[in-house]
């Protein structure tokens, strides 16, 4: 009953062209790991933090991904949080690492539809044919004026996380769009 | 049927008749028109009025390139748009057009006069004209070439169309669909990647819709282009577009294309986009734009009814369109015989053909003769005659000097043909002059692009697709049928007997600039080809010089005896046509032009009716008016009742990084001026940060959560400076350091609790902190829960009242605030913005970095000595505080002001003088830089950086202001409980 982030989707995004759905409250951290390290920490934690940047892990509700040489991002269901928040302190007492929780910094857009890839498409300037951006990427990027992460879950489904505040800006951006759907 | 239509020719479809108007006048024309071609078809060929002279002008191209039909097209309000060139506007059924830069009306214009005048508006005539006197430049000068200067009318209400744009890819990207574009299509679908081929006209086919009876491969142009379309249309991985033009090529094959969606349906509705931009990052880029041909420049060039040899083939190729009944042909390229005989063979009569040549293709002599058209070799056209449609040339023949005049209702020319080179040229691709032409052409290419048809200079059918084939990957090589394009030559200046200085030559048609103004430039002084542009404005209009530049350039090169490729070539810029504003913005229009950061709390203080103001990109609650209040009643309503009582104040914006890692304090230490390694976890601290150069950068607590994690607060504009510039110094200068940032600005909701009842406040809704003054003392940082949610509660003040900084999950900020807000009733809790914050602060001389101070205050100048630690060996800026200057007498020192009137608030920004009598210029020794009305202390105060101020305390200062100087007595800058009581009263 607290949790609100404070944006509502119109109507005119849940087409079965393109749909745009809110993500439900979610569990993040930002972990940075010294790459000498990855090895050790993946054993000790059992988290399948993946080796190439712009690559993801899923198993199960977990998603990992990694963004920067040393940085990687945790994301799980709300109620994983305080079981990822123990591992990862306990971790800190083994390992040279910095894990930060970020569960409520993003906002999470669910894009799906036939149309998903030209409504990301609309700000954001790279290349998401399946070749240069397959299924299970992940990067840091923007949309327009928004720092953004874009997740490729399927072939036309896109996860895009941005700060909270930048959440009414893409809302606005979809809903601009989706008067040229019509 | 129109007069002027061939049935039998063209590609449009007659039996759609669209009825349509110009200038209030009514007409018809079929669908598959452009305004330009449907006017010729009803014999209308004056179209517009030239810019400076007012000239009457007829229209001279058949696409983009044209100089003279510009009219501006009204769709209802708000949605008119001046300057479209009538040759490229699409008919409609109910198009309402308009000519531009006539007054009352196009047949007769006042603004003519200036051409009766002619002699005496020379080129740079406004330059040396309207310099001196000085003062009559804003009475008398400005207006009058206000008056006069533009085409269209400006628009006079906002745009009320949509727009769209996207990003894009593909592996070849061809400009053009002419044959070349479509050849290179064709080769470059076979090797699999994405292929986007665009063209800026309705209809695709380039060249080949203007000449249906060249056959490739055995059929017919129009059969041949059919199949190859339908072949494109059908393979997956090509787009093909029209109506696309690309209007810019950027770094690493960035080509912007700008797609017009719905000008070309009648009566359409305001929503779906009207236009959008195509932002496309290609692999390779396959340029296909074409030529452009050139005018001849010769006296009376610019009569209505004069146009260019290859727009008549277009008019009647495309359009089924004659451009006159009886067409002379003025030429020194062989291209324009392929015009004359098609138009012959159509049964226009061709009165004459007028070469400047002595001596021509054998079989060209022949097929005039077989068509009965009488050829004027070695001469050229000396005089035009005709008011508003030409009536008759003058041939002259300069050998033995004889005229001779012959009638006619159009007179078509060509000077050789210009390859396009503007995107060619955007790319920063290498060009070089080609004598054969007289023409530029591509040269070394910059991007990984190739320039391929006439554009290279490849001209004729079969050139032009075997270009593209290769270009596009393959090596089919094409048969055609075609007119065998030959040659030309190129002349600076026709021969004619009247002297230059009477002649009316025009290189330039839309901007009116003659040979003799090029020359006359020249003679001026103007020797670069870019002066001479400027100085005469050749090129300059809405058509940026396509059909003039080549012509001025020669002219130019001429005058200054040098050859053309020592004189250079003037640089093209995009956009390649002119391009609406809406296209360029896409959908970035109103509240999507830029970012407006909310906070968790903001819905709730909109739902107030707060006022908000910008800070940075984020949205702030100002204050918080009630009923009938002003914003000064309404600050010192929440000042008081924060003070007396009780405020709520959102501090959701402040920047928050997260400093994790074995050395954090060592990198605090190097970031800060501050001493971090004695701050116990569970306390926070002020922070200062300075950059290299000593000054201050940005301020905020710090707390520290653990021996290896600080919880960093920064300014609200500050935060992403402030995170880049830890990251640049971690990742270049301190990369030893086992330390890693993270920005937690958006992680947390901030709740800021000020007055003598905010610990009363929240003791009931905290959990697992205990409150109390002994511990919890004021900076100190603690953990735990509030409203059940987890909270990182800092006890700090900025306000110098028992104050409190609640962080919380931001996705639960609102409802935490909207708890307190509710149980604060009984203490009459008052909600705050940023404007009593800022008063509030201003009480205690707490400063704020950007406003009191500006990049240039150091520690010591801001009185702040106390924040910069000396025992640390070194932080970020540590060095340039003992330079020379920085330690010197007579900085600027920040000061407390207080008016000798109690009731006068000083103006922000205002300048500080020592002596009021001083002549001006005064010497300015400060400025004021916070200044508000203090409700607690009932009177003004102010805040200033003044020369030595320190040393001038409980002196007067004087603040010169229009129509009175106020006296001020500088203070230390501390105003109220300057002992710091009121943080314990409770």
């Amino acid at each position: 009953m607290l949790f609100d982030q404070g944006i509502d989707i119109p109507e005119a995004l849940s087409g079965d062209a393109l749909n745009i759905a809110l993500e439900p409250e979610k569990a993040r951290f930002n972990v940075r790991v010294k790459s000498k390290d990855v090895a050790a920490f993946k054993k000790a934690s059992g988290f399948k933090f993946p080796v190439k940047i712009g690559a993801t892990a899923k198993t199960g509700t977990q998603l990992i991904s990694k963004f920067g040489p040393d940085e990687w991002v945790i994301s799980d269901d709300a109620k994983s949080r305080e079981k990822i928040a123990k591992k990862l302190s306990k971790l800190a007492g083994q390992f040279v690492m910095s894990a930060t929780d970020i569960s409520h910094r993003n906002i999470a857009f669910n894009v799906s539809g036939r149309l998903a890839n030209e409504a990301v498409n609309i700000g954001c300037p790279l290349d998401l044919s399946l070749k240069s951006f397959p299924v299970g990427k992940a990067t840091r990027t923007i949309f327009e004026n928004a720092p953004i992460q874009l997740y490729r879950s399927g072939e036309d489904t896109f996860q895009i996380e941005c700060w909270r505040s930048f959440a009414p800006y893409m809302v606005d951006f979809w809903t601009a769009f989706s008067r040229d759907i019509a | 049927m129109t007069k002027f239509r061939r049935p039998g020719h063209g590609n449009v479809d007659v039996s759609k008749t669209l009825n349509f108007s110009f200038d209030g006048k009514s007409y018809q024309g079929v669908q598959g028109d452009t305004l330009a071609s449907a006017l010729l078809a009803n014999g209308v060929h004056l179209m517009g009025r030239s810019f400076k002279y007012h000239r009457p002008r007829g229209v001279v191209g058949a696409g983009s390139e044209e100089p003279n039909a510009l009219v501006a097209v009204d769709r209802g309000q708000g949605r008119i748009t001046p300057n479209v060139r009538a040759t490229s506007l699409e008919l409609y059924d109910g198009l309402k057009a308009n000519s531009q830069n006539r007054w009352p009306n196009l047949k007769t214009d006042i603004g003519a006069f200036n051409n009766t005048f002619s002699m005496f508006f020379p080129a740079g005539f406004y330059n040396k004209t309207f310099k001196w006197p000085a003062s009559f430049w804003d009475k008398v000068y400005e207006p009058f070439i206000r008056n006069m200067a533009g085409l269209g009318p400006a628009p006079e209400h906002p745009d009320p169309d949509n727009y769209a744009s996207t990003y894009g890819h593909c592996e070849t990207l061809i400009v053009g669909a002419g044959p070349s574009g479509i050849a290179a299509a064709l080769s470059a679908a076979r090797n699999g990647g994405r292929v986007i081929l665009c063209d800026e006209n309705p209809e695709l086919g380039g060249s080949l819709l203007s000449t249906p009876g060249v056959q490739i491969e055995g059929k017919f142009a129009l059969d041949w282009l059919a199949k190859s379309l339908e072949k494109l249309r059908k393979t997956e991985n090509v787009r093909v577009m029209s109506r696309t033009t690309a209007i810019g090529y950027f770094h690493d094959n960035f080509v912007a294309l700008a797609e017009r969606l719905t000008d070309h349906i009648p009566g359409v509705e305001i929503g779906p986009a009207r236009e959008k931009l195509h932002r496309i990052r290609a692999g390779k880029v396959i340029l296909a734009q074409g030529a452009i041909e050139r005018p001849l420049v010769f006296n009376g060039n610019d009569r209505p009814g004069v146009m260019l040899a290859s727009s008549a083939q277009t008019y009647l190729g495309k359009y089924g369109v004659a451009v006159g009944n009886e067409v002379a042909v003025f030429t020194s390229h062989d291209s324009a015989y392929e015009a004359a005989f098609n138009l012959s063979d159509s049964n226009i009569r061709i009165p004459a053909i007028v070469d400047i040549r002595e001596d021509i293709r054998t079989d060209l002599k022949e097929q005039a003769e077989q068509r009965g058209i009488d050829l004027f070799l070695g001469s050229a056209v000396s005089k035009t005659k005709g008011k508003h449609r030409i009536k008759s040339i003058e041939v002259f023949y300069p050998n033995t000097g004889s005229k001779q005049m012959i009638g006619c209702d159009a007179l078509i020319m060509s000077g050789g043909w210009t390859p396009s080179l503007h995107l060619w040229s955007h790319s920063k691709g290498g060009i070089k002059w080609d004598a054969d032409l007289a023409a530029y052409i591509p040269d070394q290419a910059n991007e990984n692009c190739v320039s391929v048809g006439a554009c290279n200079g490849d001209f004729g059918v079969a050139a032009a697709l075997n270009a593209g084939t290769k270009a596009g990957g393959g090596r089919k090589k094409f048969n055609t049928n075609e007119f065998d394009f030959g040659t030309g030559i190129s002349l600076d200046t026709l021969p004619n007997y009247i002297d230059t200085s009477k002649q009316k030559a025009f290189v330039d048609f839309q901007n009116d600039v003659t040979e003799k103004d090029i020359k006359l430039a020249v003679r001026e002084g103007f020797k670069s080809i870019e002066h001479v542009k400027r100085y005469t404005t050749n090129g300059m209009a809405t058509d940026q010089g396509k059909t003039s530049n080549l012509n001025a350039l020669q002219i130019a090169a001429k005058a200054v005896d040098q050859p053309v490729e020592k004189v250079g070539l003037t640089t093209f810029r995009p956009p390649y046509t002119p391009t609406t504003f809406g296209a360029v913005a896409g959908y970035r229009n109103d509240q999507l032009f830029e970012v407006t950061r909310k906070t968790p709390i903001d819905p709730w203080a909109e739902a107030q009716k707060v006022v908000f103001e910008p800070v940075g990109i984020w949205r702030r609650a100002w204050y918080f008016p009630k009923k009938g209040e002003d914003m000064h009643q309404a600050v010192a309503r929440e000042c008081k009742a924060t003070r007396e009582s009780l405020g709520i104040f959102d501090a959701s914006t402040l920047g928050k990084i997260e400093v994790v890692g074995p050395d954090a304090a060592k990198f605090m230490n190097l970031m800060y001026t501050n001493p971090w390694n004695a701050l116990k976890t569970g306390s926070c601290r002020y922070g200062l940060m300075l950059r290299e150069d000593g000054y201050i950068y940005d301020d905020g607590v710090v707390g520290r959560l653990a021996e290896d994690r600080f919880h960093v607060t920064t300014t609200t504009g500050g935060a992403p400076r402030v995170y880049r510039h830890m990251e640049d110094y971690l990742q270049t200068e301190f990369t030893e350091l086992d330390v890693w940032l993270t920005s937690t600005t958006e992680q947390w909701a901030v709740i800021a609790l000020n007055g003598p009842n905010a610990r009363k406040l929240i003791e009931p809704f905290v959990e697992g902190i205990d409150l109390s003054r002994e511990n919890f003392p004021h900076m100190a940082f603690r953990e735990g829960k509030i409203c059940g949610v987890p909270t990182r509660l800092f006890r700090v003040s900025f306000s110098g009242e028992l104050g409190f900084e609640i962080n919380i999950p931001a996705h639960y900020g609102r409802a935490v605030w909207e708890m307190l807000f509710e149980a604060g009733q009984q203490y009459d809790i008052t909600p705050y913005g940023t404007e009593t914050m800022h008063v509030l602060r201003a009480e205690k001389g707490f400063i704020i970095v950007g406003q009191d101070t500006d990049g240039t205050v150091t520690p010591f100048d801001a009185g702040m000595p106390w924040a910069v630690s000396k025992k640390k060996k070194d932080f970020v800026g540590k060095r340039s505080l003992a330079r020379p200057d920085l330690v010197a007498e007579g900085r600027k020192q920040l000061v407390g002001l207080l008016t000798e009137d109690p009731n006068v608030v000083l103006e922000e920004g205002a300048q500080i003088v020592a002596d009021p009598d001083q002549p001006i210029p005064m010497d300015m020794i400060g400025h004021v830089t916070s200044s508000y009305w203090s409700e607690a202390l009932g009177r003004s105060i102010a805040m200033a950086l003044v020369k030595d101020g320190v040393n001038l305390t409980d002196t007067d200062v004087y603040i010169p202001m229009p129509g009175q100087t106020h006296t001020a007595r500088i203070t230390a800058p501390v105003f109220y409980d300057p002992k710091g009581e009121r943080l314990n009263v409770v």
